[in-house]
């Protein structure tokens, strides 16, 4: 652990429960919260006594393994300039968590890309509709068990090339090696 | 003369109707679709609607080599690619503990600031389009030509440079480069006050963008904007100075404000920005003339890379605004996550979703491209 | 603000400005510009690098049976195909390819509305025959392998000269998995290696700290993990696609690495994996414990046949025993390596002559098939004067007789004739004892080769160079010189050539350019041939003979259908050649008893 916290900071962890911090890279603190529930209000104190008005992005990763998904809030203080990535982690069943749009406008967009792309739920989120993949039927892609290239298989006619050097070499017992 | 079974309708008045821009419109860099409802010729509401240009990016790097990727990540971005690559680069070299050797540095620095110039001369003749400026798009495309010869010269790409690799970048100058790129740069300089007389301060502009599109400061950090965009509201916040990478802390430079918040103060941010690069640009040339390589850390053969576990999150600030990477190492020879967090992604939804409503139909595609929205950044 | 309505129209100027013209031919692309790929065909081994580096998976190799395969050289018969439907000109492929041959050219304009046009096998006149300059290509700065070697620790002359301790000490973790690292899965080795062993396998394994995937892979091929580790010939290495420019991967000592990492036990589980448990009810013996003779035998064993080896030394391993000197292969590994194969249930009988104890006919008799594993074990000789006498000896002599412990009284000074590797072998090891005996070293080593045209590696001349043993090249021996009884040199003249124009041997001496080196002992190192003391008249009456080897077909079968034969008396000296011989022995005589062929009496 580093030794120093710029002191917003130092306040703000100790008051919310679960908090586990340290220093990931110059000027970037990973915190770890062992409860998802915790992270509003650490976001609502991050922003509001720390000057934490700029979040960067939440992303998801998909943990199959662990039947977990990972939501990870990136904020920025445009006074203390130091990054904050704050982890929780989510069982992937039900897949569902909290919006927090309401603090952060730019969480609008990213809930629903995570929405679309992983299929998790943000209750009260802005607009969940799909954005990208309009027209898709199939599971939320990012998922780990989405498998791209069965899927390309099992939708789509593969063509192959036939040109005439191909065939004279395999008159010759040559060709393409598998 | 009717025909007899004809019956003349009554229709409830209606006010509003629904318009469809896009997904081909030519005010767009890429294909996008908005579709506003319309009162008159006021946009009452508008919807962004991506999903054109998706090319699932993210699910791909997931499946291939750790250096493989790198000639998918500028593919996210057409008119600014070499962000993407630097970003990219830094994650896995911030996971996998690589040291880029100086010489690489400065060369990152220089392709990153020929692609800003590239992106803003793109920018200027974009925006000069959307108000019925073409000589100016032409001006603009063309002398973004002549450095995209220099990128042709040095990378051996006009457009998809793949150039910056994950330890440093792929080849060091060619002869004669420093040369010929100060000269262009020169050029481009000499450039600026024909630019300033048939653009920037051309009445037809100056009319039609200042006040269209308007935010003010709270307005922007509410809704996540950054970069030029943020900062035409005010706020001197740059990556490149306030969380430096590379050797961005040993050059000068100065952060560009303007504080209208308007289509015109962002054009006017990155006029501004031009001529920072330039003074950034001539600064690398010159270490470059005495700084030695290597421009590469030692790595195993590119088919053995494992990145060690773990995560990280690394920001540039490219010629639209803070551009991040979430990379996620399982330890293995492909990443397990990549995420993209490019700056449109929050200009061009919300924020324009938001700037939009008032505006008159005719600004609606200069606002767009006075935020420099790039729908393939959203869709990825 | 309100802009200028007039100051646009300065504008108006570039009216006067010459125009931007254009040709309408293609301008010609910049000097490291990637458009098509070209390939020179000459220089392309077909390694198939750049199809694996492919982030678009737009390469496809294909084969060509007319073009030249040489898998000993590490050359395949095969070339990438591009398909530009795929092909994002990134240019990993040219980054990536070992030889250099793959390039990108400055063309780039091909318009088609056939598909099939755009898939197509580069060459160096490129996509349209046109042979447009070459873009993109290799240079020292986008080089992406990794072409240095790890060096390998060595224990340093002082230390090493006074016991047989093993010289090379190994990869540490860091080395070796550098070392692995810098693999490119070609599997030219794989090709080039006679038993075919899965390197590239085991590589990558290492390269996983994976080692028991990385020992099970050895074990596919090779039941001489730990002796081939250290003293394998590794033709794999010279096919290997990284030497052509830089160091090839250090397989053998990989292979070494690999199976030091795990106990013995744990090595032994591995091997024992996928045994037939059941027995066949088949017999076999098999003549001599070399490394043909064993791994016959333990292919025949895991088979679930009951094998039993008979052995004249009074202990198993041929020539890795008797042979190879303990510095270069600790007894503790050819052990260990023996142990296992025994665990498959082979049964060692040593100190059992064939031809005395028990007789062929004999064997014959008790068993389903023989098998002849018998090596080189008698010396050839100079024949010059006074090569009949008693302290001259042998250089298989000499090293049967330091290696087995029996008696041997250290000469003060001493001089080897030969220039291959059982020369250096016998040289070094009385190196080794007289620094042991008299604290200092006398040793000369007359080849009659030039420097350059030693038969030994290179390392071995180096090493015994740095023990202080005098290396004489172009020396043919004249006579061992006797003062009252006793030896005290050999006479040597300088040798102008070795084989005439028709390249027979017949070598030219300049007999004025006479020299002696002192000699107690003289030591021939000038060839081997086999023992065939042990068959009987009656059958080497039936085999066929071939300058004096025994003939077998490319199964190891004799003419006679229970009789085999494997490993250096019919291969030529090399430890892994034998074991290839020995698997081949193996599986034909698995094969004929299933069929019930080849059955004695
Ligand atoms: S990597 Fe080079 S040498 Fe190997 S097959 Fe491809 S072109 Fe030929
Ligand atoms: S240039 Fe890139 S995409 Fe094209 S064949 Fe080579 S590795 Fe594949």
């Amino acid at each position: 652990m580093s030794k120093s916290l710029p002191t917003p900071l130092e306040g703000v962890f100790r008051r919310v429960p679960g908090v586990r911090w340290r220093q990931q890279a110059e000027r970037h603190l990973r915190v770890e919260l062992s409860e998802a529930e915790n992270l509003p209000a650490l976001l609502a104190l991050l922003k509001g006594e720390a000057g934490y008005r700029h979040l960067s992005a939440i992303s998801c990763v998909d943990w199959p393994d662990a039947d977990e998904f990972e939501l990870v809030y990136h904020l920025d203080s445009y006074t203390t300039q130091v990054l904050i990535s704050a982890h929780i982690r989510l069982p992937a069943a039900p897949g569902r968590y909290v919006s927090v749009s309401g603090l952060y406008r730019p969480a609008g967009f990213f809930e629903r890309d995570i929405h679309e792309m992983f299929g998790v739920q943000f209750e009260g989120a802005l607009d969940l509709r799909p954005f990208i993949l309009t027209e898709w039927g199939g599971p939320p892609p990012m998922r780990k068990s989405f498998d791209t290239e069965g899927y390309v298989r099992d939708h789509y006619q593969w063509v192959d090339y036939g040109p005439e050097w191909l065939a004279e070499l395999e008159k010759r017992g040559g060709g393409i090696v598998e | 003369m009717h025909p007899d079974h004809y019956r003349h309708t009554e229709l409830p008045p209606s006010t509003e109707y629904e318009l469809y821009f896009g997904p081909n419109h030519p005010g767009i860099e890429g294909n996008y679709a908005l579709k506003a409802r319309l009162a008159g010729d006021t946009v009452v509401a508008l919807e962004a609607d991506g999903g054109y240009l998706h090319r699932g990016f993210e699910k791909l790097m997931e499946q291939r080599l750790w250096i493989q990727n790198i000639a998918l990540v500028p593919r996210i971005c057409v008119p600014d690619p070499v962000p993407m690559e630097e970003t990219y680069a830094r994650a896995v070299e911030t996971l996998g503990g690589l040291e880029v050797p100086e010489r690489a540095q400065w060369l990152r620095m220089l392709v990153l600031e020929m692609s800003r110039l590239t992106a803003h001369l793109f920018y200027f003749g974009g925006h000069a389009a959307t108000v019925g400026l073409y000589t100016n798009m032409f001006w603009g495309v063309s002398d973004r030509d002549r450095l995209l010869d220099c990128f042709e010269q040095l990378t051996g790409a006009r457009v998809y440079h793949m150039y910056i690799t994950p330890g440093g970048v792929r080849r060091d100058t060619p002869p004669g480069f420093l040369d010929s790129l100060s000269e262009v740069l020169d050029y481009v300089e000499g450039r600026l006050p024909k630019f300033d007389d048939l653009f920037f301060d051309n009445a037809v502009l100056v009319r039609r963008a200042t006040g269209t599109g308007t935010m003010d400061q709270a307005f922007a950090i509410d809704y996540g904007v950054t970069g030029p965009n943020l900062r035409a509201t005010g706020l001197a916040h740059d990556l490149r100075r306030d969380y430096p990478y590379l050797k961005y802390a040993e050059v000068e430079f100065d952060v560009i404000t303007e504080t209208a918040g308007d289509a015109y103060a962002r054009t006017l941010v990155r006029r501004g920005e031009v001529i920072e690069s330039l003074r950034i640009l001539r600064q690398v040339i010159d270490k470059l003339r005495s700084v030695p390589g290597p421009i590469r850390c030692p790595l195993p053969n590119p088919l053995a890379w494992r990145i060690p576990a773990g995560d990280a999150y690394t920001r540039t600030e490219s010629s639209k605004g803070e551009l991040a990477y979430y990379i996620v190492s399982d330890g293995s020879a492909k990443p397990w996550r990549v995420h993209v967090r490019g700056p449109s992604q929050m200009h061009a939804v919300q924020t324009l979703e938001a700037l939009c409503v008032g505006a008159r139909i005719e600004d609606v595609a200069q606002i767009m491209f006075s935020l420099d929205a790039c729908p393939p950044e959203v869709d990825r | 603000m309100s802009g200028s309505l007039f100051r646009p129209l300065k504008a108006l100027g570039t009216l006067f400005e010459a125009p931007i013209t254009l040709p309408m031919a293609p301008r010609p692309a910049a000097e490291r510009y990637r458009g098509f790929h070209l390939n020179d065909h000459n220089k392309c081994i077909g390694c198939g690098t750049c199809s694996r580096i492919c982030d678009n998976a737009a390469i496809r190799m294909v084969h060509d049976p007319e073009l030249r395969a040489d898998p000993v050289k590490g050359i395949r018969a095969e070339r990438p195909a591009i398909d530009y439907g795929r092909c994002c000109w990134c240019a990993l492929c040219v980054d990536a390819c070992p030889t250099g041959s793959l390039s990108l050219s400055r063309e780039y304009i091909h318009i088609s509305e056939n598909l099939d046009t755009f898939f197509f096998v580069p060459d160096e006149q490129g996509m349209h025959g046109f042979g447009f300059e070459h873009g993109w290509d290799k240079g020292d700065d986008n080089d992406l392998l990794a072409h240095q070697r790890q060096p390998m620790a060595e224990v340093g002359t002082e230390e090493r000269l006074g016991d047989m301790r093993e010289i090379v000490l190994g990869f540490d973790p860091q080395a070796a998995l550098v070392e692995a690292s810098r693999c490119i899965q070609c599997g030219l080795c794989h090709d080039a290696c006679p038993t075919h062993m899965h390197a590239p396998e085991y590589i990558r394994a290492v390269w996983e700290g994976d080692f028991d995937e990385a020992v099970r892979q050895i074990y596919r091929t090779m039941p001489f993990g730990s002796v081939c580790g250290r003293v394998c010939t590794h033709r794999c290495e010279s096919a290997c696609s990284l030497h052509h420019r830089g160091d090839p991967i250090a397989i053998r000592w990989l292979k070494r690495y690999a199976l030091d990492q795990l106990s013995p036990e744990r090595v032994g589980q591995i091997a024992s994996e996928g045994r037939t448990r059941e027995k066949s009810g088949r017999r076999i013996a098999i003549i001599g414990s070399g490394p043909a003779g064993l791994t016959t035998a333990y292919d025949l064993a895991r088979e679930g046949h009951t094998v039993v080896v008979y052995e004249a030394q009074t202990e198993p391993g041929g020539m890795m025993r008797y042979g190879i000197p303990e510095y270069r292969l600790p007894r503790d590994k050819l052990d260990q390596d023996i142990d296992i194969i025994r665990a498959q249930g082979v049964e060692i009988r040593t100190g059992i002559r064939v031809g005395e104890q028990v007789t062929l006919e004999g064997l014959a008799t008790e068993y389903d098939a023989v098998v002849v594993a018998i090596g080189l074990h008698q010396g050839r000789s100079t024949r010059i004067p006074g090569s009949d006498h008693p302290a001259v000896m042998r250089a298989v002599d000499l090293l049967r007789t330091v290696w087995s412990g029996a008696d041997f009284e250290v000469p003060r000074s001493a001089t080897v004739i030969g220039g291959g590797n059982v020369a250096m072998d016998a040289a070094r090891t009385l190196a080794r004892l007289q620094r042991r005996c008299f604290g200092e070293v006398q040793v000369h080593l007359c080849a009659l080769e030039a420097e350059e045209g030693m038969l030994a590696d290179r390392e071995e001349i180096h090493e015994a160079r740095e023990e202080g043993i005098r290396i004489n090249p172009s020396r043919g021996p004249r006579r061992c010189m006797v003062e009252e009884g006793q030896l005290t040199g050999l006479e040597t003249v300088a040798c102008l050539s070795i084989f005439d124009d028709t390249g027979r041997f017949h070598p030219r001496y300049d007999e004025e350019d006479a020299r002696t080196h002192p000699a107690e002992l003289i030591v021939e190192a000038v060839g081997q041939m086999a023992d065939i003391a042990l068959l009987p008249k009656s059958i080497v009456e039936q085999l066929e003979w071939e300058r004096g080897r025994l003939k077998v077909d490319n199964d190891g079968a004799t003419a006679l259908p229970w009789l085999w034969a494997a490993g250096d008396m019919v291969e030529g000296p090399d430890v892994v050649h034998a074991v290839a011989a020995g698997h081949r022995v193996a599986s034909s005589i698995h094969r004929s008893l299933q069929n019930n062929r080849g059955l004695t009496t």
